[in-house]
């Protein structure tokens, strides 16, 4: 059992206040073990993570922005030291620009492409836009939860008059899955 | 009739395996634990991280490396930069085997994390990150404009060589209409994982109207040595508009907790955001 107490003073209107060692010693009786078995199970954190492998804009006019089909994301089979660790879901674009057709020409950027806010199930999701240069925060499994998702996760691509060439127009995206704490 | 339900039977049997098939979706699942080691120098350390792909998953190859890491001070974004970018980096000083693997259906990847700490070093703690990356594969097709989807996992690596000194202090603790935020700051030579609640008191009580846990943070010590925690205020109903003494209480793995108390008066939409925990 930890100590708090009060020991410092006012600091900008905030009072601090720490602890000295607590040391307590008590005298417990173990059990004979001699005659039991322990069975320890030795559970790593973990999780099984499900994300999209692609997404398609089916871009029929240029001159107006395009949505994808809602994409579906999952973690679950949570499994974290403690209840107040969290996981987070990000993502990046591998290059600057989308990788434009045989014969070049104008293409859209990574920053044309943003996502919504769904509702999650036991997350917090932010809306944002895609980078080439950070890793932007998609969601955050709430704490103490051994599951998180949404399945209506929609990637729009903005309008770009100046595209000129049909056919591939591709980019590579990162999902970044991170628990790292020390 | 008979021809036109044969159609609908197999468009209905063709919408169920597409749906359970989940054509090009990644899934696997994987080892997340943070490498926590206390060492000396010229100690050599070896761990293993685990990635299993799911059943009906294409071979996928991955390719395995360590990094420096950090996060910014509100704990918003992750950088990964080329290992030694920081002075406390651990990943000049890690190897890992395999750097490449290719995966089948079922199947687990083992990667052996090795760090050997040097001989000349100081005592203190020291970070960065491993990642496991799923590698492009060079013969897919990408129809159409789109988007490509890999994933990719990290998880820490945090080495405590020598006596470490563990401090902390509490520098802001503040309230808006939907938030609470503590800004800590580590005064000590090691990576700090922090847990904390923060207790609302009304005037004149002693039991806390409403408390506020939040998540768990990790303070480095570089590039910056303070870091902001940060939780969603309770719907009003709980904590609803007022006057309150605010107390923050943290705990990050000493033998004692450190605290801090300020009044605050919090001002809550009418239509309250916030979230019952």
């Amino acid at each position: 059992m930890k100590k708090l107490f009060v020991v410092a003073a006012l600091m900008g209107g905030i009072s601090l206040f720490g602890a000295q060692n607590a040391n307590a010693q008590t005298t417990v009786t173990l059990p004979d073990s001699s005659l039991t078995t322990l069975f320890t199970a030795t559970v790593s954190e973990q999780a099984r993570v499900v994300v999209p492998g692609s997404v398609l804009f089916n871009v029929l006019n240029v001159g107006s922005s395009t949505a994808a089909s809602a994409a579906s994301v999952t973690v679950d089979q949570i499994v974290l030291s403690t209840a107040t660790k969290q996981l987070k879901l990000s993502i990046q674009a591998a290059a600057a620009s989308f990788t434009a057709p045989a014969g070049g020409g104008t293409t859209w950027s990574a920053s044309d492409i943003s996502w919504n806010n769904p509702a999650w199930t036991n997350a917090t999701g932010s809306a944002g836009t895609l980078s080439s240069a950070t890793y932007n925060t998609v969601s955050t499994c709430d704490q103490g939860t051994d599951n998180c998702s949404t399945t209506n996760l929609v990637f729009t691509l903005a309008a770009k008059p100046t595209v000129q060439r049909s056919g591939n127009h591709t980019l590579t995206v990162t999902w970044k899955v991170e628990s790292i704490g020390a | 009739m008979l021809r036109r339900f044969l159609l609908i039977a197999l468009l209905a049997t063709a919408n169920v395996t597409a749906a359970d098939q989940q054509p090009g979706r990644l899934a696997f699942s994987a080892t997340l634990e943070s490498i926590k080691i206390n060492a000396r120098p010229d100690d050599v350390v070896t761990r293993q991280f685990r990635l299993t792909l799911e059943p009906n998953q294409p071979r996928t190859t991955f390719r395995v490396h360590v990094d420096d890491w950090w996060r910014t001070p509100d704990g918003a974004q992750s950088v990964y930069a080329a290992p030694g970018t920081l002075r406390h980096s651990c990943a000049t000083w890690t190897s890992v085997n395999p750097v490449d693997a290719t995966v089948s259906a079922g199947e687990t990847m083992v990667v052996r994390v090795s760090v050997k700490v040097p001989h000349e070093i100081t005592p203190s703690g020291f970070w960065c990150a491993l990642t496991v990356d799923e590698v492009p594969d060079p013969m897919a097709q990408n129809a159409g404009v789109g988007v490509k989807f890999l994933a990719s996992v990290s998880t820490g690596i945090f080495v405590y060589v020598g006596d470490v000194s563990r401090k902390a202090s509490i520098v802001d603790l503040s309230a808006d209409a939907s938030n609470v935020r503590v800004r800590v700051r580590n005064d000590g030579n090691a990576p700090l994982g922090i847990d904390g609640r923060i207790e609302f008191y009304a005037a004149g009580t002693t039991v806390p109207a409403a408390t506020v846990t939040l998540p768990r943070a990790t303070v480095l010590t570089e590039p910056t040595v303070e870091g902001v925690m940060t939780a969603p205020l309770p719907s009003s109903i709980k904590l609803p508009s007022g006057r309150y003494r605010m107390r923050a209480i943290l705990d990050f793995g000493t033998d004692h907790y450190i605290g801090a108390e300020r009044e605050a008066v919090i001002t809550r939409p009418v239509a309250s955001a916030g979230r019952d925990r």
